[in-house]
């Protein structure tokens, strides 16, 4: 929800309240005060008729209007108390119920005891009543849609900056060379906003840089020794090579170095693209490098003779090149390590994904754990176990998706180029 | 038509002669000594003269009086970095083939370098096979202009052409076995093992033990081709291990 959506259904819900009750309150107030008024013509009408018997010593002459008539009644009661009531009455003409106030009291004229009762219609209250009420929600309403209007307008230009600023943090990669800037406005709490942002994405561009050094840097200090290492045992092979206990020794070391080497360069490429360290803005013929790499491979696909099945469509896509080659390296070479010799390996590409499936020499892996760095089956024991991690980070980094399948006993790795199934 | 050949076989011959006659000079920029040893030991074994010289400010004065056939650059030296060397003398114009050396795997790094004028990039660890064979393609390159007939034995090998033949019969070779023995023949008379071979003919990108093996059945083709056009084979293999092509 909206900010100012979130504010407008509180602001407009509490101020309907308050009119609400405050309308009531004010009605209330009103018609009290308005009926008092009115109580106030029944009790001088009394006093009129009061100091008329008390000259007189007779009942006056009753003037009877529409909206205020007086009944006389003579009574046996001794004692009538002043007694102010209301009642409705049907009004055939207008066909609805009035209300009327009524003030009855006990007068003695000579030895005849009276019981008179002075009538007032309330219908010109009411309609006072009615039309101030009118006027109030009138007003409420004008001033709510106001308020409504107003709001509107000045917060969604209060918020320009804030918008802007978060475009400017939507595009923003920490991998590219220029920092955040955000520039200042005139509202302060926008301008704290900017400026903590600006403070934090410099911190993380100094972090990133000193951790891209550092990652850097480290690889160089340990490919050093290594490069030392293998050149002593390949000079140590020129010497020991005709004792075959010396040779097998020192090829052992060679091995080490070569994995070393492998497993070190494997954690390095995971590092950087867990960094984000690539731009995926390279139109990448997907289908061309497929062909490519086939024909790289050609002599270990004749040499375990797989045979190849393509279904391969025109695809471009908008990927990184080096990243490109080596997810295609990684699954392609794993599908040549692991199907039996005379096995088959299907390539398919559409504009939607590629699969690459092939022969499985026994069951299913284990798709939970099977893009998990360093998970080896039993039956790999060579490989440093970091092939499909790093094919699963760089779909991930890309915005694809992978996903394992076991299908008539083939393994299947399908990638989606679209993120929604 | 009879002249441009007689011209080409000139030249051929010319740079039969010229290298064989010639000593190629090789600078090695390194700052690490043990590797420095190592490669000067390696290259000092195929023929080449070397110097060496592990920092930058040694470099520079090196380069500011001597020419070179092949240079080989470390990218972090003591004092500076060896893409400004790089820079220095491309500046100066120098006309040395330079291979850089370099523990960064990273591609802009491998990018920037080869912009500034390198011919090679190597990552480390190298296998010195493999260098050697890098600085030898370098030096055709940029001294001969590719037009080079090397003779190892009784292998002559064209480079441009991109054959070989042995007892003048032209061999009947595939694309990999003809880098195969063309690697084999300038490492003559040194051990190679199986990884660097692989590594050589497949990129690093193949950590497949079934590879192995199948460079045995290249050897064992190669070996088959040489003994039917009439020579000796002169590859040993080392153990099941490695290889090593023999020539006197």
């Amino acid at each position: 929800m909206r900010l100012f959506t979130k504010y407008n259904r509180v602001n407009i819900g509490v101020s309907i309240f308050v009119f609400i009750a405050g309308s009531v309150g004010f009605y209330l107030v009103l018609h009290y005060v308005l009926i008092k008024q009115l109580d106030e013509t029944l009790r001088s009408e009394k006093q009129e008729i009061v100091e008329y018997v008390a000259v007189h010593h007779q009942l006056p002459d009753i003037q009877n209007t529409k909206h205020q008539w007086i009944t006389v009644q003579p009574t046996a009661q001794s004692f009538i108390a002043d007694l102010i009531s209301s009642y409705s009455i049907y009004k055939a003409k207008e066909e609805e119920y009035e209300s009327v106030r009524q003030l009855r009291f006990g007068i003695t004229v000579g030895n005849t005891k009276y019981a008179i009762a002075v009538n007032k219609s309330e219908v010109e209250t009411e309609d006072i009543l009615q039309l101030i009420i009118l006027v109030t929600m009138g007003m409420i309403a004008l001033i709510l849609l106001l308020n409504y209007s107003i709001n509107r307008m000045i917060i969604n230009r209060l918020w320009q900056p804030f918008h802007q600023s978060v475009t400017a943090i939507k595009n923003f990669t920490v991998s590219d060379m220029n920092f955040l800037v955000l520039p200042q406005v005139d509202i302060d709490e926008f301008n704290l906003l900017n400026e903590s942002f600006n403070k934090m994405a410099q911190n993380i561009g100094t972090e990133y840089h000193a951790l891209k050094t550092f990652t850097e840097n480290a690889s160089h200090e340990m490919q050093t020794p290594l490069a030392v290492i293998r050149s002593k045992t390949e000079m140590l092979l020129q010497q020991t090579e005709w004792n075959e206990e010396a040779v097998r020794n020192v090829l052992g070391i060679e091995e080490s170095i070569q994995k070393l080497s492998r497993l070190h360069q494997a954690l390095l490429l995971l590092t950087k693209i867990g960094n984000v360290y690539y731009d995926f803005n390279e139109t990448v013929q997907f289908n061309e490098l497929i062909e490519q790499k086939l024909l790289e491979k050609a002599d270990l696909l004749q040499a375990k003779e797989l045979s190849v099945v393509k279904n391969i469509a025109a695809v471009d896509l908008l990927f990184h090149n080096y990243l490109a080659e080596i997810l295609l390296n990684n699954l392609l070479g794993n599908a040549i390590k692991y199907t039996p010799g005379g096995g088959t390996i299907s390539l398919e590409l559409t504009p939607e994904g590629f699969t690459i499936s092939n022969t499985a020499a026994s069951g299913a892996l284990d798709d939970e754990k099977i893009f998990q760095r360093f998970y080896k089956t039993e039956q790999e024991q060579e490989g440093i176990g970091l092939g499909l991690a790093i094919v699963y980070e760089i779909v991930k980094v890309s915005g694809f998706r992978i996903q394992y399948f076991f299908e008539e006993q083939q393994h299947l790795f399908r990638i989606y180029f679209n993120q929604e199934k | 038509m009879i002249s441009l050949f007689v011209s080409e076989f000139l030249q051929n011959y010319c740079a039969i002669l010229y290298a064989k006659c010639v000593t190629l000079k090789i600078l090695i920029i390194e700052d690490e000594q043990a590797l420095l040893q190592s490669i000067l030991a390696f290259l000092t074994a195929s023929g080449y003269v070397c110097e060496s010289v592990s920092d930058y400010a040694g470099a520079l004065e090196k380069l500011e009086v001597y020419n070179y056939d092949c240079i080989v650059l470390d990218i972090m030296l003591p004092g500076g970095s060896g893409l400004q060397l790089l820079k220095y003398m491309k500046e100066n114009k120098s006309q040395d083939g330079v291979i850089i050396l370099s523990a960064k795997d990273s591609l802009e790094d491998k990018i920037k370098g080869l912009e500034l004028g390198a011919d090679d990039y190597l990552t480390k660890p190298f296998h010195l096979a493999e260098l050697s064979v890098r600085i030898a393609s370098i030096i055709r390159r940029k001294k001969f202009s590719g037009q080079v007939v090397l003779q190892f034995g009784e292998f002559q090998i064209d480079t441009a052409g991109q054959s070989i033949s042995v007892s003048s019969k032209i061999l009947d070779l595939t694309q990999k076995e003809y880098q195969l023995l063309l690697f084999l023949c300038i490492n003559k008379n040194k051990v190679i093992t199986k990884n660097a071979i692989a590594e050589h003919l497949w990129g690093d990108d193949m950590d497949m033990a079934s590879n192995l093996d199948f460079i045995y059945v290249h050897i064992k083709n190669l070996r088959k081709k040489i003994v039917a056009a009439g020579a000796e084979d002169p590859i040993k293999s080392l153990y099941g291990v490695g290889y090593k092509l023999e020539i006197p």
